[in-house]
C-alpha cells in the first residue's frame, strides 16, 4: 500500500486531540508505560507546562553533539518519562547554566510532531513523495539483501557508499564508519567541508591543530577576532572577551562584514574579503621593521624564521593597505597594538580558509602571532580549533573486515577528521575515499565499481553539498540511497528508505568540542519515542540480519546496549587528561581537561620540531613553502556572496522546529544600500539572486552590515522554503586540506552572484 | 520590593536565548513569545516586518544615536509595572502583584479569557492565546525563583545581558534607564514599568570600506 504525499504529512502530523500532552498522558493512565506514539507534541500544547520545583523532577547529563564550538553541557529535567525542560549545566564554567537559542529548543525537536517515527520506503521512486510505512525488519531485510546480493554479484562491496559528517558528534556515531567497516571495504567520502584548509595551515606550521583554552581569553590584553562571530556562534566565548574588556584589554575584530561581534569590540576594521593573509604579512612586517618581535622565542622555537623575514621584504603595505582597503595607519595602529601588549591572541575564523587562498591566509596569521612570541603562551595563541581532548578508544570503528574481504588497491588512502590523523599503514586493500566536497561529481563519475547503494547518516547533504542540481542527478543515479535521520528534509526527499534515529536524550554517549576543554557524558534521559532507533542499534540489527543469512557477512557487535558501548570509549589517558577513576564519574557532571597551553614546551609536531615559517611539508604538497600572499579567486559575476551560519541554525538543523520560526521566520538576502539603490531594490522585496549555478528567490534586507559589492546569505535550511543558499555555491576547493583530512575544503566565500528585481 | 529585570544592551548579544528559554520551561504555544529580543537602530526595523509582533504598540521616535540595524538588541517581557494595568482592568483577578516581590502574576485557570489586559497593556506584554482562549504572560519565572532559581532568561543568558533586580534597594534604585535606546518606551507610561536599560554603546573605531 502506498500513501499519497499528503497522507504522509497526515501520519507525521497525527497528533492526538488533547489539551495537553501532559494531561493527556494523566488521562491515559500511561505515565510510567510511555508507548512511543502517545507523545506526539501537538503544534498547540494548549497550556504551560508550570516550573514544580526542582525535587519534581529526575535529572539527566546531556550533552549537545552538534558541530558547534561550544558543545553545552545539558541538565535534562525529566517528568513521568516526559523531558520537561533543559538547562546548561552549572558545573562547566564555560556553559555557565544556559544553552543557546538552539539549545533551548531541544525538548520541542525531541517531541516534534515532525519526526520520523517508522521506516518509511519511497515506493513512487525518488523524489515521488511516494511513501510506505514498513517494519524494522523489512527495512533491515532489504537493506541487508541488497549488501548480500551486492557481495555476491561483484565479489566486494565498493559499490556500497557512506557519507556521514556533523549532524551528531557523539563519539559512538563513529559507529556509522564502523558498521560499513565491519561489512568489509566500501566507498567512503572522505575530508571535511568546513575546516579542512586551516587544519592544514595550522598542521604546517604547528605539526598539529592545537587552541588554548578559550577561558584565559579573560586574560588577554589584546584579541583580534579575526573572520569569526562568537556573538552569534559561540556565544559562552563572549564573556570571557567580555572580562578581557573589562580589564582593559583591546578587543578587535576583522571582518568583511560588520557581525554582531564586532558591534560588541572596542574597534572594528571592514576589510575586503580575501585580504587577510595580505593584511597579517603587512603586521608581521610593520611589527619587524619596529623591532617589536620577539627575538628570543623566534631564535628557539621557529624554524626558517630568516627566508620569511626575507620575503617580508617584498610585502608592501602600501600594498595590503589598498587590497584590504585598511589606510596604512590603521594597519600601524594594529600591528603596533598587538605586539606591544602580553598577552596577545587572535581567533582565527572558519571564514577567512573558504576562499581559494584560504590555507595560505590561516598560516600568514599564524606567522603574525608566531612573530610576537604568543604562541605557547598563556592567554596567547593562533586559536582555530583543537582535537586535543578527542582521545577516546573509537571502539565501534574498529570492527575487523569479515574474512576474505576484498577492497580497493590503488594507494589513495585518506585519512578522517575528527579523530587525529595516523600515517596510514601499508595494507592490500583500502577503502574507496571520494572527496566528501564533491559528492555529486564522486557518485556521477566513480566506475568499477558504480556506486549501487548511498547511506547516509548525521548529514543533510541535499542542503549542506554543493551544486544541488547535480547532487540530485547522483542520487538518482544509485541504486538505493538509504537515509538515516530525524526529520523529513530534502535529503529524505531523494531517498528510497529513510531510518527514523534517535536524539541524544534518547541514548547514551559521549561529547567533546573542538573549542573548550570540558567533557560531557549523555545519559539516556527518556525512552526513544515512536519506532526510532541509534545509528548504532541499526548497526546492530543489520548484523544480526546479515549473520543468519551468511554468517561471517559482518562483524558488527550484534548485542545493542549504548551505555556500554559509551563506557569502552574511554580509556586511561581519557581519565587522566580529564582527572577522573571512572567514567562513572561523569553522571555528576561534566569535567574539564587538566590546563595545558599548547606548544608550551616549545615542541611542535612539525618535521624540524619547531614552529614552522618555512615548511616543506607544505612545498611537498604543492604549496608555497612560506605562508606568502596569494590573490584569491577572479569574480566571475557581478557581486560576492558572502555565506554565514545563522546563530538560528546548525547547518541544516534547528530552523525547522516551530518554536525557531517563531524567532526567526524567514530567511533574506542582506545587500548594502548602495547596491540596492543602484538595483532599485527596498526592503521586503523579493529578489533573484542568480549565477552560473543556480537562482534562488528571496525577500530582500538593506543594510550597511554589509560592505557594497557583497551580499550576505545564511546557510539555513527552513521546514516550509526552498530557501537553500548552496543552490548558488559551486565546489570550487580552497587551497588546503589535502595534507591532513584527505581532501581540500571548498572556498565557499568566493562565491558570486546577480541580483534582480522579481 | 519592586524585582525588575536590568537588561543590558551594551552587552546583549540579539541570540535569542532568552526567548527560546522561556519557551523551553514553559512550552508556550506556536506563535506566543513571553519574551522577545527587538532590534533597535534603523527606522524601518522596528516596525514589525514578520508579523511576529502582532500586539505590541510602540511609542516610536527616531533613534537618538544612528546605531546600524540588527546589530543592537533590548530584550523584553512583562514588565512588572507598579502600577499594573493588567491587574487593574482583569474583572476575575487573575492578575494580581504579588505584594512581597511585585511581580505580576497570571492564574490562568482564573482568566476567562475577556482580553482586557491585552488591550490595556501599553507594551503588548500579554498575549491571547487563541486555542484557550485565555490571555498568558511572563511570570518573571516566580516558581523558580522561590524555588532558589533563577529565571529561565536570566540564567540561560550566556552574557548576564538580563539580571533581576529590586528598583526599591537602594544600591539598584537608580541603575539603568526607563526607557531602552531608540525607542520611546515607557517614560510617560502611567503604569510605571518597572524594567531598567543599560543602553548600547557603538565601537570607538569603527572603520568601513
Amino acid at each position: 500500500m502506498s500513501y499519497s504525499k499528503e497522507k504522509v504529512e497526515g501520519i507525521l502530523n497525527d497528533g492526538l486531540q488533547r489539551r495537553s500532552f501532559l494531561k493527556g498522558l494523566v488521562a491515559c493512565g500511561v505515565l510510567s508505560v510511555l508507548p512511543g506514539g502517545r507523545l506526539l507534541a501537538n503544534e498547540s500544547l494548549n497550556t504551560k507546562i508550570p516550573y514544580l520545583g526542582e525535587k519534581a523532577y529526575e535529572t539527566f547529563r546531556n550533552a549537545c553533539p552538534r558541530n558547534c564550538y561550544d558543545t553545552c553541557s545539558i541538565k535534562t529535567f525529566v517528568k513521568d518519562g516526559v523531558m520537561q525542560f533543559i538547562e546548561g549545566a552549572t558545573e562547566s564554567t564555560f556553559t555557565n547554566g544556559g544553552c543557546c537559542v538552539k539549545g533551548n529548543s531541544y525538548v520541542r525537536r525531541v517531541y516534534s510532531p515532525k519526526r520520523i517515527k517508522y521506516p518509511m520506503m519511497q515506493v513512487g521512486g525518488k523524489g515521488s513523495g511516494s511513501w510506505k510505512r514498513i517494519s524494522w525488519d523489512e527495512a533491515i531485510g532489504h537493506i541487508g539483501d541488497k549488501f548480500l546480493n551486492m557481495k555476491k554479484e561483484d565479489g566486494h562491496l565498493l559499490g556500497a557508499a557512506l557519507t556521514k559528517y556533523s549532524g551528531n558528534f557523539g563519539i559512538t556515531h563513529y559507529g556509522v564508519e564502523g558498521m560499513f567497516s565491519s561489512l568489509g571495504y566500501t566507498t567512503r567520502f572522505g575530508g571535511t567541508p568546513c575546516w579542512p584548509a586551516g587544519i592544514d595551515a595550522q598542521n604546517f606550521d604547528t605539526g598539529n591543530m592545537w587552541c588554548n583554552d578559550p577561558e584565559e581569553m579573560k586574560d588577554s590584553k589584546y584579541i583580534i577576532l579575526w573572520g569569526v562571530n562568537p556573538a552569534s556562534n559561540s556565544i559562552h566565548t563572549m564573556k570571557y572577551i567580555y572580562e578581557a574588556k573589562r580589564k582593559g584589554a583591546k578587543v578587535i575584530v576583522i571582518d568583511p562584514l560588520f557581525t554582531e561581534t564586532a558591534s560588541k569590540a572596542n574597534e572594528y576594521f571592514q576589510v575586503k574579503a580575501g585580504s587577510d593573509g595580505l593584511l597579517a604579512l603587512a603586521m608581521a612586517k610593520i611589527i619587524i621593521d619596529n623591532n617589536l618581535h620577539d627575538k628570543k622565542w623566534l631564535k628557539k622555537n621557529s624554524h626558517g624564521y630568516k627566508e620569511f623575514e626575507k620575503y617580508l621584504k617584498t610585502v608592501s603595505v602600501k600594498k595590503a593597505s589598498e587590497v584590504s582597503g585598511l589606510s596604512e595607519k590603521l594597519i600601524h595602529e594594529i600591528a603596533l597594538g598587538f605586539a606591544k601588549a602580553d598577552p596577545a591572541t587572535i581567533w582565527i575564523g572558519y571564514g577567512i580558509q573558504r576562499h581559494t587562498n584560504g590555507g595560505s591566509m590561516v598560516r600568514a596569521i599564524d606567522a603574525l602571532v608566531a612573530v610576537t612570541g604568543n604562541v605557547g603562551k598563556y592567554a596567547g595563541g593562533a586559536r582555530y580549533g583543537h582535537l586535543h581532548t578527542w582521545g577516546f578508544n573509537y571502539n565501534a570503528m574498529t570492527n575487523p573486515k569479515p574474512k576474505g574481504s576484498i577492497g580497493y588497491t590503488a594507494s589513495n588512502a585518506v585519512m578522517g577528521d575528527m579523530h587525529g590523523a595516523d600515517s596510514a599503514k601499508k595494507v592490500k586493500y583500502s577503502d574507496r575515499y571520494l572527496n566528501i566536497n564533491k559528492t555529486a561529481e564522486g557518485i556521477l563519475t566513480a566506475t568499477d565499481p558504480k556506486i549501487k547503494l548511498l547511506w547516509v547518516a548525521c548529514k543533510n547533504p541535499m542542503a549542506q553539498d554543493f551544486d544541488r542540481n547535480k547532487l540530485i542527478k547522483a542520487f538518482n543515479s544509485v541504486d538505493t540511497v538509504i537515509v538515516a535521520d530525524q526529520f523529513f528534509n530534502e535529503t529524505t526527499r531523494w531517498a528510497d528508505i529513510v531510518l527514523p534515529v534517535t536524539t541524544q536524550f534518547e541514548e547514551y554517549d559521549v561529547n567533546v568540542s573542538y573549542w573548550h576543554y570540558w567533557l560531557s557524558i549523555n545519559q539516556q534521559a527518556i525512552k526513544p519515542l515512536h519506532e526510532v532507533k541509534s545509528d548504532l542499534e541499526i548497526a546492530s540489527l543489520l548484523s544480526v540480519y546479515m549473520n543468519k543469512k551468511e554468517k561471517g557477512s559482518c562483524t558488527f557487535p550484534q548485542k545493542y546496549d549504548s551505555k556500554k558501548l559509551t563506557s569502552k570509549e574511554f580509556n586511561k589517558g581519557i581519565y587522566e587528561q580529564f582527572g577522573i577513576k571512572s567514567w562513572k564519574e561523569l553522571e555528576n557532571g561534566p569535567v574539564k581537561a587538566k590546563a595545558v597551553i599548547p606548544f608550551a614546551d616549545g615542541k611542535f609536531g612539525t618535521p624540524s620540531g619547531k614552529f614552522e615559517f618555512y615548511s616543506e611539508q607544505a612545498l611537498e604538497y604543492g604549496h608555497t613553502a612560506l605562508p606568502e600572499y596569494l590573490e584569491t579567486r577572479k569574480p566571475y559575476d557581478k557581486y560576492r556572496l558572502t555565506t554565514l551560519h545563522s546563530r538560528f541554525s546548525l547547518h541544516s538543523q534547528f530552523q525547522n522546529i516551530d518554536w525557531m520560526e517563531d524567532i526567526h521566520p524567514e530567511p533574506f538576502v542582506y545587500i548594502n544600500p548602495e547596491d540596492a539603490t543602484y538595483k532599485r531594490i527596498k526592503t521586503g522585496d523579493m529578489v533573484s539572486v542568480f549565477n552560473k549555478q543556480g537562482l534562488l528567490r528571496v525577500k530582500a534586507k538593506i543594510t550597511d552590515n554589509t560592505p557594497v559589492g557583497t551580499f550576505m546569505m545564511y546557510e539555513q535550511w527552513y521546514n516550509n522554503s526552498i530557501y537553500n543558499v548552496n543552490e548558488l555555491v559551486d565546489d570550487t576547493s580552497s587551497d588546503m586540506g589535502l595534507f591532513k583530512t584527505g581532501a581540500p575544503g571548498v572556498a565557499l566565500q568566493d562565491t558570486y552572484v546577480n541580483i534582480r528585481k522579481v | 520590593m519592586q524585582k525588575a529585570f536590568l537588561v543590558d544592551s551594551d552587552k546583549c548579544l540579539g541570540c535569542n536565548t532568552c526567548a527560546m528559554a522561556c519557551k523551553n520551561q514553559y512550552h508556550q504555544d506556536k506563535g506566543i513569545l513571553w519574551r522577545q529580543v527587538r532590534e533597535i537602530g534603523h527606522e524601518e526595523y522596528r516596525t514589525d516586518q514578520n508579523n511576529i509582533l502582532p500586539t505590541l504598540v510602540w511609542y516610536a521616535k527616531p533613534p537618538k544615536v544612528e546605531v546600524p540595524a540588527e546589530r543592537y538588541y533590548a530584550s523584553i517581557a512583562c514588565n512588572h509595572c507598579e502600577e499594573p494595568a493588567c491587574v487593574a482592568v482583569c474583572p476575575v483577578q487573575a492578575h494580581t502583584k504579588d505584594p512581597e516581590t511585585g511581580i505580576c502574576k497570571h492564574d490562568q485557570s482564573l482568566c476567562i479569557g475577556c482580553g482586557g489586559c491585552v488591550k490595556a497593556c501599553p507594551f503588548g506584554a500579554s498575549k491571547f492565546n487563541e486555542q484557550l482562549g485565555k490571555a498568558e504572560k511572563c511570570s518573571m519565572c516566580w516558581e523558580r525563583q522561590a524555588d532558589g532559581k533563577l529565571p529561565a532568561c536570566v540564567q540561560s543568558c550566556p552574557v548576564e545581558a538580563i539580571q533581576v533586580v529590586d528598583i526599591h534597594d537602594p544600591k539598584y534604585a537608580n541603575i539603568g534607564e526607563k526607557n531602552p535606546l531608540g525607542l520611546d518606551y515607557a517614560v510617560e507610561a502611567p503604569t510605571k514599568p518597572s524594567t531598567r536599560f543599560i543602553h548600547s554603546s557603538m565601537p570607538n573605531k569603527v572603520h568601513r570600506l
